[in-house]
């Protein structure tokens, strides 16, 4: 019997309530009603199927189960170096031991190395160096993934089981945003941090959270590791705060599953928290600039000197409101 | 002519990839499970209907699906989803409602053969080996009381999966002195038959199935006797009331490990999640409500029947290996029950000894 383990709860619990609101525009986007040239034939499944069926075998080996203290998540090694790709939301912290489970069952030791807390994008590594590990290469052109591409979802949902193995999932990417992923391969908690590989068995996703429906499956793409491959390596921990040699806003954001920046965090006592920004808000222009990924945010806010009165268009709810925010210096402690 | 009609196929082709923002979101239509994507398998979806119907309760609310296995009303569904058979009827596609008689329940398949009586004409599925399934294959189902079609893979191991037996997902007060009266509810699991009962953290259960308990060894006794799906009767104290309920026992499997609701997003799951002699695993996105129905291959050819609704990626069907030779027996036991010899039948066996005399020399 597996015991009652506590899977790694995806980071849904928040977004969910916000998700049944946001499902509904999505229809909006209805398609065309499909013209005889965008119907699937029989034929397509099967070369999907003789793909997939021959890749197994090869990816397999490479994928992995780890386990943390009250936890299970998977992962997938990307190096013949034994490098790991996984969620930040798994490792958690540079530096930690990793208890790993290979394919054929063997028990080895990783270590965490950097992650990215704003994208959920993490590395770690074997610690055996003796030997060259079976790996799966990653896609390094993010422009490739368009949505419609069939897509393999592989990892360990609820946990490791020996009966059962590796799970599959095939499906369709629905969308891809400036950081991530999302597909209708079904995911779980456990699937945390395993790979979501296109027909040619490259890595292009690392499942990362999901909403309440089933084809609300979010994946960190390969572009926030690509971008921070080194300081990843390096085991350093990144996050993008609004924050620069200029203007200090105090506020943490992410890019929801929709592609809005959202307001993550915002710290007590900032010029953010000063102005009315909250905890959920998506960030919609700043001084009139739509804003349309976390980089151009960082920038608007990076590029304007302490002391400036900026205007910010937010969405909160449903409702769109102004807010005026006069941007600080950042705070000494939070140098290092 | 011919350079024309290439002409228009390629700037419908050109319309139709514009249409789709290679960024996404894409249109449900082209999803997985969208109708652009099922085109692949329109040709299977009249015989698939035809081959399933709907078991529903005296109020005619949907209870599972069901799926027929011979010409003459005889069909197959999950026996843990039909508490009051009696009280049940079959609904066909078109809509007309039947009444029908249990046959057999095999509790290790979890298994309700089945007989609408009434129905002159009935479209069985056809059955064809399991074995051959491999990972990755595609497999396709019907869903919505045989309204729709969906297609998933073979997407793990096929594997026995152990029974833990029932659970009502409560835990309770360790004091074992029993001299208290009843046992105090200290925790309900999320999703679980005490919290779909009402039950809440501080009820003190006096008695379960009519029998009083003091200790928690004894609750336990009571219940691990049970199978999932099974009814139970609690009187429980509630703020110096006495109240009762009825609590429909689910698999301690799931219980445990949905503790604290960590599969929130499965869309529901089955009462019955283990204690399978063989199962096929797919990802065919199903409802518990769809159990019943037959899984095929995309040649229209049924492996199996899908069983359980075990979280938001598994579904378990039976192959059709554990059960197709029993269910032909259940049948012909049923068509012929045991009865004094018929003439015909002995002289059938006259006709069959010439054989042994030829090969003898």
């Amino acid at each position: 019997m597996t015991a009652p383990t506590r899977h790694i709860r995806i980071r849904q619990a928040l977004l969910s309530a916000a998700v049944l609101c946001l499902c509904g525009p999505a229809s909006a986007m209805e398609s065309p009603g499909g013209t005889a040239s965008s119907k699937s034939t029989l034929e397509d499944l099967l070369k999907v199927q003789k793909t997939v069926q021959d890749m197994l075998p090869q990816v397999k080996p490479a994928i992995i189960n780890i386990q943390l203290r009250g936890g299970t998540a998977s992962g997938v090694i990307v190096s013949s170096d034994g490098l790991i790709m996984t969620a930040a939301h798994v490792s958690e912290e540079p530096g930690k031991d990793l208890r790993i489970y290979l394919a054929d069952g063997k028990m080895v030791w990783a270590v965490s190395l950097g992650l990215d807390k704003t994208t959920d994008a993490a590395l770690a590594k074997m610690k055996d160096q003796s030997h060259p590990w079976p790996f799966v290469p990653i896609l390094r052109d993010t422009a490739q993934v368009v949505a419609g591409q069939w897509c393999v979802a592989l990892g360990h949902p609820g946990g490791l089981d020996r009966k059962r193995g590796l799970v599959l999932r095939v499906g369709k990417v629905v969308k891809q945003t400036a950081n991530s992923l999302q597909s209708d391969c079904v995911l779980m908690g456990g699937d945390s941090g395993g790979p979501l590989l296109n027909l040619r068995g490259e890595v292009i996703g690392i499942h990362s959270q999901i909403w309440q429906a089933r084809d609300q499956n979010m994946h960190v793409s390969m572009a926030p590791f690509l971008r921070s491959w080194d300081q990843l390596k390096g085991s350093q921990v990144i996050k993008v705060w609004g924050t620069g040699s200029g203007g200090y806003l105090g506020a943490a954001t992410e890019l929801d599953a929709q592609g809005k920046v959202a307001v993550l965090e915002v710290i007590s006592g900032s010029p953010a928290e000063k102005g009315g920004l909250k905890v959920g808000d998506l960030i919609v222009a700043v001084n009139g600039a739509q804003m349309a990924d976390q980089d151009k945010f960082a920038e608007a806010i990076r590029s304007r000197a302490a002391g400036d009165l900026i205007t910010l268009k937010i969405q909160r709810s449903t409702a769109l409101r102004t807010l005026e925010v006069k941007l600080g210096t950042r705070p000494k402690e939070d140098e290092s | 002519m011919q350079p024309r009609t290439l002409l228009l196929l390629a700037v419908t082709a050109s319309l139709a990839q514009a249409e789709i923002d290679p960024r996404g979101p894409l249109p449900e239509t082209y999803r997985t499970n969208g109708s652009a994507t099922l085109s692949a398998v329109d040709a299977l979806k009249a015989s698939v209907l035809r081959s399933t119907a709907t078991l529903v309760d005296e109020k005619g609310g949907h209870l599972i699906a069901t799926t027929w296995v011979s010409d003459d009303g005889y069909f197959l569904a999950p026996a843990s989803a039909i508490v009051k058979p009696e009280k049940g009827k079959l609904r066909l596609p078109e809509g007309r409602s039947f009444p029908f008689k249990v046959v057999h329940r095999a509790a290790d398949l979890d298994l309700l053969l089945g007989k609408v009586p009434d129905l002159p004409k009935t479209q069985p599925v056809n059955w064809t080996t399991s074995r051959a399934l491999n990972m990755g294959q595609w497999l396709c189902t019907s869903k919505g009381g045989g309204q729709e079609l969906r297609i998933g893979v073979i997407s793990a191991l096929r594997r026995q999966i152990p029974g833990m037996g029932a659970a009502l997902g409560i835990r309770m007060d360790e004091d074992q002195s029993g001299k208290r009266k009843g046992v105090k509810i200290m925790g309900v699991a999320a999703d679980s038959p005490a919290e779909s009962a009402g039950l809440q953290t501080n009820d003190v259960i006096l008695s379960l199935a009519g029998k009083s308990v003091a200790r928690f060894q004894e609750v336990h006794e009571i219940v691990s006797k049970r199978q999932p799906g099974e009814e139970i009767a609690v009187l429980y104290r509630r703020n110096d009331k006495d109240e009762s309920c009825t609590v429909r026992l689910a698999s301690r499997t799931k219980v445990l490990s949905n503790w604290d609701g960590e599969d929130f997003a499965n869309g529901g799951i089955s009462i019955r999640t283990d204690n399978f002699p063989e199962i096929l695993q797919h990802d065919i996105p199903l409802g518990p409500e769809d159990m019943g129905s037959p899984l095929l291959d995309l040649n229209g050819r049924a492996v199996g029947i899908n069983i359980s609704r075990v979280d938001r990626v598994t579904t378990f069907a039976l192959p059709m290996e554990t059960f197709w030779t029993k269910v032909q027996q259940w049948m012909a036991e049923d068509r012929k029950p045991p009865q004094p010899v018929v003439v015909e039948e002995v002289k059938k066996a006259v006709r069959i000894v010439p054989q042994p005399v030829k090969s003898t020399k």
